[in-house]
């Protein structure tokens, strides 16, 4: 029967691999949607995993959590230095690192910040190690400089009207593992750097009104954007205590337990001066609102799988009328009707089960290339890949797959014999 | 070799004033070789599917030795046919894309009956029909030959019965002179009985009986007139 299924799919070959096309495409994008929209969330919940809990100035929720994590461009307001020191005194408290952003090298950003977030959060490093003095810098995996190459900071973007800081140059000291976050595109100095090139120094101590990390709004008055010396030289100083500290727009820290990362959240959020937010709980919020777009791809996707079944089901009842004499002869030369079921009924199971593999395989390539292009441009990987659900999902559609095949196949049962002879 | 016996066998549809067939008597004897002649609408095809158990008579009854093949399943008849009937048809009706030893075996392999004694009866038949490469697949063989795969398939079963409709009706003078006496050889070979619808009087010269219908009865019986 195998051979007799596959020397009729042969013949008619070209009908066949339109029914399998039709299929793949369909089944594919079904399979694309979700896995990419899995993608998405994982990624996303993979690039935030390492911080527990932001602490900002307050306003935007979201925007703090887009900043920090993913290190998207955008003006946060500063909250006062001292809850740097206070977190860092704070029992509750395993490590707290300040951020701060504002600058550029060639479209990567350059985040001020301690040498404790980049041992705590990275992979270790793939060449050189970790900086030690003012004018270093630590490069990420996707950022394409080597150990020993300058970084030149502009503050915001050239493109968008950004400008050089005159004369001050870092020094690319490591670069780091692949973490498959934005923070692969990042170029990350000492903070205390930041804050000299801007001219907040520790000692200064003087209030900070103005955004410092907007460098959206980066065209301010040179007068007012005084350009301040750094000391590459200068060796590196994470005692928070000394001096009063300029405003930071974020803190990331990592508590010492669960029970502690609700207290710390629940404690900074009343405080006024301050906002904290589980990153994870900030996604989860977005993820319910990119859910209804999902939702509506969903439904485009089954939509299409469903006129596709119905297209298919029209077609092989009429090509299984076109065959009634073919299937009266098999049964004329004493075929069991058991058998012409069997044909018709494997025939088409075999080109729709060929076109949901390949469906899924195509959706898969296509979730993957597009991850693939997201990771280029954006820097965090968007990991593709199939759980326990496709499977079950799969199952179904075989299954469905399997009684639409089973129609055509009844049809032909019923066929009487005697069709053989009719001309 | 099973002997036919029609008894008051009658096929009609309805919105039709007269059945298609209507015969109230007819009996073939084991081992005989009879021509079914009439013109096109008389009724021939219509008795060839009720008496290879194609289609079920509305009345009357249709016996192959003590069984009534009328009283069958369509399962039943089915088997029966396979196990009994080898049909051979004016269309061919082989299988592209199978070689002709595997069109020979199809309906056999179908019916999980093709063991090794059938393989190889299959390619002794292949050969008694003149053809010398069983694999050759099937759409490159002329006519002729594919007429002498389809004999071969309808002899694979050893049948009691060969009905053939029509063989030599889309061949040449030539090849249909070829199937003819392939035919009659077979059937006289195994005893089998031969019933072959035709209109090919070079065929019908060579059949012993005759039986010309029309409009769905029996006119003329070679036979009935030889035992007045």
């Amino acid at each position: 029967m195998i051979r007799f299924v596959l020397a009729d799919l042969k013949r008619l070959w070209a009908g066949s691999v339109v029914i399998v096309l039709l299929v793949a495409l369909a089944v594919a994008l079904g399979v694309g949607v979700s896995l990419q929209e899995r993608a998405l969330r994982l990624g996303s919940a993979r690039a935030a995993e390492k911080f527990d809990v932001i602490v900002g100035a307050p306003g935007s929720e979201t925007q703090l959590v887009l900043s920090a994590v993913f290190l998207q461009p955008a003006a946060l307001p500063l909250m006062p230095g001292e809850v740097l020191a206070e977190l860092n005194d704070d029992p509750r408290v395993e490590w707290a690192a300040p951020v701060g952003f504002g600058d550029f090298h060639a479209g990567y950003p350059i985040i001020g910040t301690t040498t404790t977030l980049i041992e705590a959060t990275a992979g270790g490093f793939s060449q050189g190690g970790m900086f030690r003095t003012e004018g270093e810098a630590v490069v990420g995996s996707a950022v394409p400089l080597q150990p020993g190459e300058a970084v030149v900071p502009t503050h915001g973007q050239v493109e968008q009207g950004g400008h050089e800081h005159e004369g001050i140059r870092y020094r690319v000291s490591g670069r780091l593992n692949p973490t498959g976050t934005p923070w692969d595109r990042a170029i990350l100095v000492p903070i205390q750097a930041v804050w000299h090139v801007h001219g907040m120094g520790l000692e200064a101590g003087h209030d900070h009104d103005h955004d410092h990390a907007g460098h959206d709004t980066a065209h301010e008055d040179e007068e007012a954007h005084e350009h301040h010396g750094m000391d590459a030289d200068a060796p590196l100083d994470e005692d928070w205590h000394r001096g009063a500290l300029p405003g930071l727009p974020a803190i990331l820290i990592k508590p010492k337990t669960i029970a502690d990362a609700y207290r710390l959240r629940q404690d900074y959020r009343a405080d006024g001066r301050t906002l904290a937010v589980f990153p994870g709980e900030v996604l989860t919020g977005l993820y319910a609102t990119l859910g209804d777009a999902r939702q509506v791809l969903a439904v485009i996707a089954a939509g299409t799988q469903l006129l596709v079944a119905a297209a298919l089901l029209m077609v092989t009842v009429i090509h299984v009328g076109q065959r009634r004499r073919q299937i009266g002869a098999l049964r004329a030369f004493g075929a069991p009707r058991a058998a012409v079921f069997g044909i018709v009924w494997l025939e088409l199971s075999v080109l729709v089960g060929l076109g949901i593999l390949l469906g899924y395989g195509g959706g898969y390539l296509a979730a993957s290339l597009l991850s693939r292009a997201f990771a280029m441009q954006r820097g965090f990987s968007l990991p593709v890949g199939f759980t326990p659900e496709d499977g079950a999902m799969l199952a179904i559609l075989a299954a469905v797959a399997a009684l639409l095949a089973a129609l055509p196949a009844w049809l032909a049962y019923r066929q009487s014999p005697a069709a053989a002879l009719r001309n | 070799m099973p002997c036919l016996h029609l008894d008051a066998a009658e096929v009609s549809f309805p919105g039709l004033p007269a059945p298609v067939l209507h015969i109230p008597r007819l009996d073939i004897a084991a081992g005989s070789q009879v021509a079914v002649i009439g013109p096109s609408g008389s009724g021939k095809s219509t008795l060839v599917n009720v008496i290879t158990g194609l289609a079920r008579p509305t009345q009357g009854r249709v016996f192959w030795d003590e069984c009534d093949i009328a009283q069958l399943s369509e399962g039943r008849r089915d088997r029966w046919r396979g196990a009994n009937i080898g049909l051979v048809m004016q269309d061919f009706h082989l299988f592209p894309g199978l070689s002709a030893l595997e069109n020979v075996l199809l309906p056999a392999r179908l019916a999980r009956v093709a063991d090794g004694a059938i393989r190889a009866r299959a390619a002794a038949l292949l050969s008694r029909a003149g053809l010398s490469r069983p694999d050759q697949p099937v759409e490159t063989l002329s006519r002729g030959e594919m007429q002498r795969v389809a004999a071969a398939r309808a002899l694979l079963r050893n049948p009691g019965v060969i009905v053939a409709d029509e063989p030599t009706a889309s061949l040449d003078p030539e090849n249909g002179a070829v199937i003819a006496t392939l035919l009659l050889e077979l059937a006289a070979q195994t005893g089998a009985t031969l019933i072959v619808v035709t209109h090919d009087q070079r065929l019908i010269s060579r059949l012993p009986r005759r039986i010309a219908m029309a409009d769905g009865t029996v006119r003329y019986d070679s036979m009935a007139e030889a035992q007045p």
